[in-house]
C-alpha cells in the first residue's frame, strides 16, 4: 500500500516537473549561427554558471564564430596560433562605455573576462581587423543557437509569458512575445 | 662640339628632367593582396600604411613570403601539391618535391596623381638657347602612375618567388618595365649545418637590400641621394673637367645573386650582391647584341649577357644590426611585441652600413700606341659607401636616417704625345689612353621621421640633401652672356628639400597621399647691384610642389 502510495507521489511530481519545464522552438530564417533567447525576466535574476566556455583564435578566426552565454559567464579567450592576437570590443549593443580591450598575449595562453551586461560583443583583433566574433550574452539562462536548417530549441522554461529575442549577425534583431504552457512556438525572419 | 661638351650645355635638359622626375612617381613595389586572399587575412597583417612593413611582415618576407610558424595551418586556400609528400621519402635531404599556391597570387596596382607647381617655375625658360621654344610648365597637372602586375609566393621547401611589372606608367602601355623577378631560396646554409636564417641566395633581377627600400617606401618622391647619377664637370667654361659618366643609381635593379642572412626583426641581417654593370645607360632594347653571338635565349631584345657595359660584376655589401629596446623580456623574442591594446612592433635602435663597388665604362674611337684605330677604354672605379640608423618607438613613431658618399676615379683622356685632351675637343682628337685626374665625388642622404598617429593616418617629415660640385658646375649657364654665376640656389648643386606629407589610408586598401616639396629659391638672371657692385639674382623662382596621390591595390 505504502509502495503504490509512493509510486503515485513520484508519478504526479513528475507530471508537474514535466509540465513547468517547457520548451520554446521554431526557425529563424537566414538559418545557421543565429542565436535565440529570453529576454530579461521581471523580478527574476539567475545564479551565474560555473562553466567557463572558451572563445579561441585559431588560423586567423574566431572559433566558434558566434556564442551565446548567459550574462555573468566568464568566457576564456584563447589564442591557438602562433602569432599573436589582440581581443578587443568596441562597445555591448552600440553602448561604448562597455567597450574594453583584453591586450595581447602568445600562443597557448588565455585572458579570461567576466560578463556582466547582457547584449551582443563583437569581438575584434586590432592587428587582423579581417576576424569578428560574436558573443550574445543572454540576460536568462534560456537561449540556444540555430542548427544549420535555422531549426532551435529553448528547453527548461517554465510556463510563461515571455519576450523571445533572436539576433543573427549582420541582422536587425527580432523580438516576439511567447506563451509558453509546455511548449511555445517562434518563428523568425530577419533582415538587414 | 663634342658629346661630352653637348652634354655640358644642358642646363635646360636638366631641368626638364627635373620636371619629369617630379610628376613621375619613384618605381614602387606594393602590398600582395594576392597574400590577402591566401591567408584570409587583411594588408595589415604585414603592413603599416602599406607598402611598408610592420615587423610581422619582415619576418613573413625573411621566411620566404609564409607564416615563419604553422604556415599550413593559416592558408584558407590549401596550395597543390606537386608530388605526395611521401615522395620525399626517397630523396630526404632533396627539396623535392614541392607545392603551387592554390591560385595564381596576382595583385594588381594602379594610382593616380595630381600635381601642383608654383607659377614661378617658368622662369627659367630664359635659359632656352636663342631661336628655340621655351618649354612650358603646367601649374596643375593631372597624371596617371604605374598599373602594375605583381605575383610573389612560396614554392614550398623554402623557395620563394617575386615578380612585379609595371605594365603601364603615366598611362603609356610602353613604358612599363619589369620591377623586380628572382627566386629566393631561403635558409639553404641548413643543407651545409648553418645555424638558421644565416643564408639564402637570391637569383634574378632585384632591388638591392639597401637599408630603406625604395621600392617599398611609402613616400611618392623617391629619396634624391637614390636617385643620384655622377656626372663628372663637363662645363668647358670652368678648368675643371672630369671625364666621369656613370649613370648608375643606388635605386636601380640589379641583375645578378645574392647572397644573404639574418633576420630583419632583430640582430644582424646581411647582403653580399653581385650583379651586371651598366653604367653607360644603355638598355637591353637599345644593346640587341652581336649579330655573330648566338644569343642563347633567342630574345629579340638581346639574350643572354649582352645588356651589360663589362664583363665585371659589381658587388654590394651591406649589414645591419637591430637592438631591441622592448622592456617585456617575453615580447622580445616574439616577432611583435604584446602591447596593452594589441600587437605592435618592438621598440628598437638599428645601425647599418653599405658599400657599393663598380667600375664605370667610357669608350672612345681612338688609337693604339702604334696609331692603328682602336676602342679605347676607360674603365672608372667608382663607389658607393655610406651608414644608416633607424629608430623605432612601438608602433608608431620611427626616425630614418641615411647618409652616403659617393666616388668616381676620374680618368681623362691623352693623345699621343701624352696630353690631355679638352673634352670639348673629344670629338676632333685622337686619344690614346687615359690618365688620373680630380675624382668626382658627391655626398648627401636623407633624414625622416614617420609618425602613425592613427591606425589610418600617417605623417611624415623628409630632408633630403645632395652635394655634388660636379653637378653646379654642370648647372652654370653656358650662354656666354651669362657671366658665370650658378643659380643663386642652385638645385643643380646642393639639393635641398623638406617634404611634408600625410597618408591617409581609406580602406586598407586604397590609400591618398599628400606631398608638399618644399626647394630653395631659385634664379637664372644675374646682375650687378648698382649700389653694391655685387652680383644679385634677378626673377627668383621656386621648384616647389605640391603632389596629391590616390592608390589601390586588390
Amino acid at each position: 500500500m505504502m509502495r503504490s502510495f509512493l509510486l503515485m507521489v513520484l508519478l504526479i511530481g513528475a507530471v508537474a516537473v514535466t509540465a513547468v519545464a517547457g520548451t520554446i522552438e521554431g526557425t529563424v530564417s537566414p538559418g545557421k549561427s543565429s542565436v535565440v533567447y529570453v529576454d530579461t525576466i521581471q523580478g527574476k535574476t539567475f545564479p551565474a554558471p560555473s562553466q567557463q566556455p572558451i572563445m579561441d583564435q585559431k588560423g586567423l578566426m574566431f572559433s566558434p564564430h558566434v556564442m551565446v552565454i548567459q550574462v555573468g559567464t566568464t568566457v576564456e579567450f584563447l589564442n591557438s596560433d602562433s602569432v599573436q592576437h589582440n581581443v578587443f570590443w568596441p562597445s555591448i549593443s552600440g553602448n561604448k562605455k562597455l567597450g574594453h580591450n583584453l591586450g595581447t598575449w602568445p600562443k597557448g595562453d588565455k585572458r579570461p573576462f567576466k560578463f556582466d551586461n547582457n547584449g551582443v560583443v563583437s569581438l575584434l583583433c586590432n592587428v587582423h581587423p579581417e576576424m569578428a566574433g560574436y558573443i550574445v550574452v543572454s540576460p536568462t539562462p534560456y537561449f540556444a543557437e540555430t542548427d544549420a536548417s535555422g531549426n532551435y530549441k529553448i528547453e527548461n522554461v517554465p510556463d510563461g509569458k515571455y519576450n523571445v529575442v533572436a539576433w543573427h549577425e549582420g541582422m536587425k534583431p527580432q523580438t516576439k512575445s511567447v506563451d509558453v504552457s509546455g511548449t511555445g512556438k517562434a518563428d523568425f525572419t530577419l533582415s538587414k | 662640339m663634342g658629346r661630352l661638351s653637348s652634354r655640358a650645355g644642358s642646363t635646360f635638359l636638366q631641368f626638364l628632367l627635373l620636371m619629369g622626375t617630379l610628376i613621375i612617381p619613384s618605381r614602387e613595389s606594393a602590398a600582395i593582396p594576392a597574400f590577402s586572399r591566401l591567408y584570409g587575412t587583411s594588408c595589415s597583417t604585414c603592413h603599416i600604411d602599406f607598402p611598408k612593413l610592420n615587423d610581422f611582415g619582415k619576418a613573413f618576407k625573411d621566411a620566404g613570403f609564409k607564416f615563419p610558424k604553422d604556415d599550413e595551418s593559416m592558408l584558407k586556400i590549401p596550395p597543390v601539391m606537386l608530388g605526395a609528400p611521401a615522395n620525399a621519402e626517397l630523396w630526404p635531404k632533396a627539396i623535392w618535391p614541392g607545392t603551387i599556391p592554390g591560385i595564381p597570387p596576382i595583385g594588381l596596382r594602379m594610382n593616380n596623381y595630381f600635381q601642383y607647381t608654383g607659377t614661378s617655375s617658368g622662369k627659367f625658360a630664359s635659359l632656352t638657347p636663342a631661336g628655340t621654344l621655351p618649354p612650358f610648365v603646367p601649374t596643375t597637372d593631372f597624371e596617371t602612375g604605374l598599373f602594375s602586375i605583381f605575383t610573389a609566393g612560396n614554392f614550398g621547401s623554402d623557395i620563394a618567388f617575386w615578380v612585379d611589372d609595371d605594365i603601364s606608367v603615366s598611362g603609356a602601355n610602353a613604358s612599363g618595365e619589369l620591377g623586380d623577378g628572382y627566386l629566393k631560396f631561403v635558409n639553404i646554409g641548413r643543407l651545409i649545418k648553418l645555424p638558421k636564417n644565416s643564408l639564402n641566395f637570391r637569383v634574378g633581377q632585384f632591388e638591392l637590400e639597401l637599408p630603406f627600400t625604395q621600392a617599398r617606401s611609402i613616400w611618392i618622391s623617391p629619396y634624391d641621394i637614390y636617385s643620384q647619377a655622377n656626372i663628372g664637370a663637363m662645363n668647358s667654361l670652368v678648368p675643371l673637367q672630369q671625364f666621369v659618366n656613370n649613370q648608375f643609381q643606388m635605386a636601380d635593379v640589379g641583375k645578378g645573386v645574392e647572397f644573404s642572412g639574418g633576420l630583419h626583426t632583430g640582430g644582424y641581417n646581411y647582403s653580399i650582391a653581385f650583379i651586371d654593370q651598366n653604367t653607360s645607360g644603355i638598355g637591353q632594347d637599345q644593346n640587341p647584341g652581336s649579330p655573330y653571338v648566338p644569343q642563347a635565349t633567342g630574345s629579340n631584345l638581346g639574350g643572354v649577357g649582352v645588356a651589360s657595359d663589362a664583363n665585371f660584376k659589381d658587388i654590394y655589401a651591406s649589414f645591419n644590426y637591430r637592438f631591441n629596446l622592448e622592456h617585456d623580456k617575453e615580447s622580445r623574442k616574439a616577432i611583435q611585441a604584446a602591447g596593452p591594446t594589441g600587437p605592435r612592433d618592438h621598440t628598437y635602435l638599428n645601425f647599418g652600413t653599405y658599400y657599393f663597388y663598380g667600375r664605370s665604362v667610357q669608350r672612345l674611337l681612338g688609337a693604339a700606341s702604334d696609331g692603328t684605330a682602336a676602342l679605347v677604354t676607360a674603365r672608372e672605379p667608382f663607389y658607393r659607401v655610406g651608414g644608416n640608423m633607424t629608430f623605432n618607438y612601438r608602433c608608431c613613431l620611427q626616425f630614418n636616417a641615411l647618409y652616403m658618399y659617393g666616388h668616381d676615379n676620374n680618368l681623362l683622356p691623352i693623345d699621343a704625345a701624352g696630353d690631355l685632351i679638352p673634352l670639348q675637343n673629344l670629338s676632333t682628337a685622337v686619344p690614346v689612353g687615359f690618365i688620373h685626374s680630380t675624382p668626382a665625388t658627391f655626398s648627401g642622404g636623407f633624414a625622416d621621421v614617420e609618425w602613425l598617429a592613427y591606425p589610418w593616418m600617417m605623417v611624415l617629415m623628409r630632408y633630403d640633401g645632395v652635394n655634388s660640385t660636379s653637378d653646379r658646375i654642370n648647372g652654370l649657364q653656358t650662354n656666354p652672356s651669362f657671366t658665370g654665376a650658378p643659380f643663386n640656389a642652385p638645385f643643380a648643386s646642393t639639393r635641398n628639400r623638406f617634404t611634408p606629407g600625410v597618408q591617409f589610408l581609406i580602406h586598407a586598401n586604397i590609400k591618398a597621399s599628400f606631398e608638399y616639396q618644399f626647394r630653395p629659391s631659385q634664379s637664372v638672371v644675374i646682375a650687378t647691384n648698382p649700389v653694391t657692385g655685387l652680383p644679385i639674382a634677378l626673377n627668383p623662382f621656386h621648384t616647389n610642389t605640391a603632389v596629391a596621390g590616390l592608390e589601390w591595390v586588390y
